[in-house]
């Protein structure tokens, strides 16, 4: 409600000036805007693959590329989950971190001490709490999700480190997770092909399904849906769950990958799922994006991270890219909406 | 918003004042708080009282970044960015050799990055959860670039071991800040005109631009405020550990947002009061230094913390009758017909 009233104002003081005459010359100012809110990704990523392939040694390899492909799969998941929660109008799952790193120590953990069907089994309940808790503190009691998911954050990572007391947990040598995370078709990693089938299966739902478009809805107008007889409660509970179930799966592909787990190991996955969201052109105000796009927003955010490590620029550069990025995007799309209202 | 009614109340009887008195008042959840955690400590570790400096210091510690945040919650404004900004300020200011030119340029950042925040929040019209999310990554990332990835020394470390001695009987320099600033913004918004304008800006805004409030300016005020408080506090940080660590922050995050809740500043803006966040801050400081002499380990405190926060925020004084309400619709709707599908 905040955000429409300082959108609406300042559009007055700007635009009448320099409309009166020109209406035509805005006209097609405000369709550029809104094209590249909506569109630039697809260029910038072309661009920035091919950029990358002509200035930047060592990025066409095959070994790169797969290893782009690697890093890029768990977070990827993790984003198209999420981006069910930014069309919802609320903003981000910020628990992911906690999530991520749960479901990959459960995940190892577990099936060491186990087998993998039981330790999937338990991450899932614990991920369909943390869908839960998220969603019914948002969904029912109206709390702010931005707070809602930092406590909950702290709250599974501090359970996470206390129970776990910090230690790493390596997979056999010779398992199944070891040999999941190790097979490949061609320079695609099997997580690869985890990552397109999350996201074509999400995609569907949220295209094609009743829960997709009232998702939608909701985050566009959440008066006019709840009038329309929607379960609004349910509604946002199910968009933190699928944001949990997608950490979780998230959280087994990177344990994969790396056949150990630890708590500290997803660090900076929600601000990189984030600008995945945001640069795929889904729009923090709600009610708009795909999921298609997220992936895109993920080879976007990949590609321009492996660019800067290939550079040798250290960790904080990359944050500080990061950073700007969805300070950036979420500008052109906030600049817009108020071009076009 | 409030004011009319309360010149109108002043004519009514004594038990009614009381009562409007009472009911305008956000401070209850706190007082509950902090006397529970009051009398528990009192029984179970008596000695968090009897050195009291210790106590007053974690207060300090935690409730300083607290009440700068207030301002900006006040009108209905998030700042996640001040745990970066104390971080940056504080590796601005290590890396000068003069303490107080690195004090002075530390603390022109803070303001600087409070009105970058307000320009993003104000101007662009990004909404500002996403706007000082994105800062504060970008802030992490040039603190982490400014200290070359690891702690900066103090050249003045003398000044800093002074920094941490009793000046004014019990109280160090940090506590006597902590209060100058609590008094300072007390009296901000309670008793000059552009610090009571916060509340009408956060309690309806067009009602306030039509009211001829310059809403722009309070909001750029306001997160000048809490970005020049949050680098106070990387400042004396600094001065008291006689170095700056560019991860510095992370729980802040956690820990000011609880005491802001907590004291009953309503996150939609309008309410709430400068007191209440120096309750809230009492009672976590208690808490932790409680739970630090009990040898509760510090993922725990976190989960508690976490806990505490998850709370306060879904029993926001507000709208816990809206809660109710959309309890009881759950439920029925829950056991009643499905939307279709």
């Amino acid at each position: 409600m905040t955000d429409d009233a300082v959108v609406e104002v300042p559009g007055g003081d700007t635009t009448e000036a320099a409309s009166a005459a020109v209406a035509d010359v805005e006209r097609r100012a405000t369709g550029a805007l809104e094209w590249f809110a909506s569109q630039g990704v697809f260029v910038f990523t072309a661009l920035l693959v091919v950029l990358a392939a002509i200035f930047v040694d060592g990025f066409a390899s095959l070994v790169n590329i797969t290893d782009v492909f690697n890093r890029a799969a768990p977070i990827g998941i993790v984003a198209v989950g999420m981006t069910f929660v930014v069309i919802s109008g609320n903003y981000l799952d910020l628990s992911v971190v906690a999530q991520v790193a749960t479901a990959a120590v459960v995940f190892i953990a577990v099936s060491n001490a186990s087998s993998i069907p039981v330790a999937m089994a338990v991450a899932l309940l614990i991920s369909l709490l943390f869908g839960l808790v998220n969603g019914a503190a948002v969904g029912v009691f109206k709390a702010n999700a931005v707070i809602v998911t930092l406590s909950t954050t702290f709250i599974g990572l501090g359970l996470l480190r206390w129970l776990t007391g910090g230690s790493i947990y390596f997979g056999p040598q010779d398992g199944p997770i070891r040999a999941f995370g190790l097979a490949k078709l061609g320079p695609f990693p099997l997580s690869m092909l985890v990552l397109i089938l999350v996201t074509l299966v999400l995609s569907w739902v949220l295209n094609r399904t009743n829960f997709g478009f009232m998702v939608k809805s909701f985050g566009s107008n959440r008066a006019a849906t709840r009038l329309a007889g929607v379960n609004t409660a349910w509604v946002v509970i199910g968009a933190f769950t699928l944001s949990a179930i997608g950490a979780m799966i998230g959280g087994f592909v990177l344990a994969a990958f790396s056949n150990t787990a630890v708590s500290a190991m997803s660090t900076g996955f929600d601000f990189r799922a984030l600008a995945a969201i945001i640069v795929g052109g889904t729009s923090v105000f709600g009610g708009r994006g795909s999921i298609l796009r997220t992936l895109l927003g993920v080879v976007f955010v990949s590609v321009l991270t492996n660019i800067m490590v290939l550079s040798g620029l250290g960790f904080g550069l990359q944050q500080m890219a990061i950073g700007a990025l969805i300070v950036a995007a979420v500008s052109v799309d906030a600049l817009a909406r108020k071009a076009a209202a | 918003m409030s004011t009319p009614a309360s010149t109108v109340d002043a004519r009514s009887s004594l038990v009614d004042r009381l009562r409007t008195t009472l009911a305008r008042r956000t401070e209850g959840r706190a007082l509950a708080l902090l006397a529970l955690v009051s009398i528990v400590t009192v029984f179970t570790e008596p000695i968090v009282f009897t050195s009291y400096p210790v106590t007053l210091g974690r207060i300090a510690l935690v409730g300083l970044v607290a009440l700068g945040l207030t301002a900006v919650i006040l009108m209905g404004e998030l700042d996640l960015a001040i745990a970066s900004t104390l971080a940056v300020a504080g590796v601005v200011m290590a890396s000068f050799d003069n303490l107080a030119v690195g004090i002075l340029v530390a603390l022109i950042v803070g303001l600087v990055v409070g009105a970058v925040n307000a320009f993003f929040v104000v101007i662009v019209g990004i909404n500002s959860f996403i706007a000082t999310l994105g800062m504060l990554f970008f802030l992490r990332g040039v603190a982490f670039v400014l200290s070359g990835e690891e702690p900066v020394r103090l050249a003045n470390r003398d000044a800093g071991i002074a920094f941490g001695r009793p000046l004014l009987g019990d109280l160090t320099p940090r506590m006597l800040i902590f209060i100058l600033v609590f008094i300072a913004l007390h009296v901000f918004v309670t008793r000059v005109k552009a610090g009571r304008e916060f509340y009408a800006v956060g309690g309806n805004r067009e009602a306030a631009y039509d009211a001829g409030i310059p809403v722009k300016r309070r909001v750029f005020t306001g997160f000048m405020i809490s970005g020049f408080v949050a680098a106070l506090a990387g400042v004396i940080n600094t001065l008291e550990r006689t170095a700056a660590d560019p991860t510095a922050g992370s729980t802040v995050l956690l820990a000011s947002f609880a005491a802001a809740i907590i004291g009953g500043v309503l996150l939609n803006g309008g309410r709430g009061s400068v007191f209440g966040t120096l309750l809230g801050a009492a009672s976590l400081g208690i808490l932790q230094v409680a739970l630090t002499l009990s040898g509760v380990q510090v993922d725990v405190q976190n989960i508690v913390i976490g806990g505490v926060l998850l709370l306060a925020v879904i029993t926001d004084p507000n709208s816990l009758r809206v809660v109710v309400g959309n309890l009881k619709a759950f439920l029925r709707d829950r056991s009643g017909a499905q939307p279709e599908g």
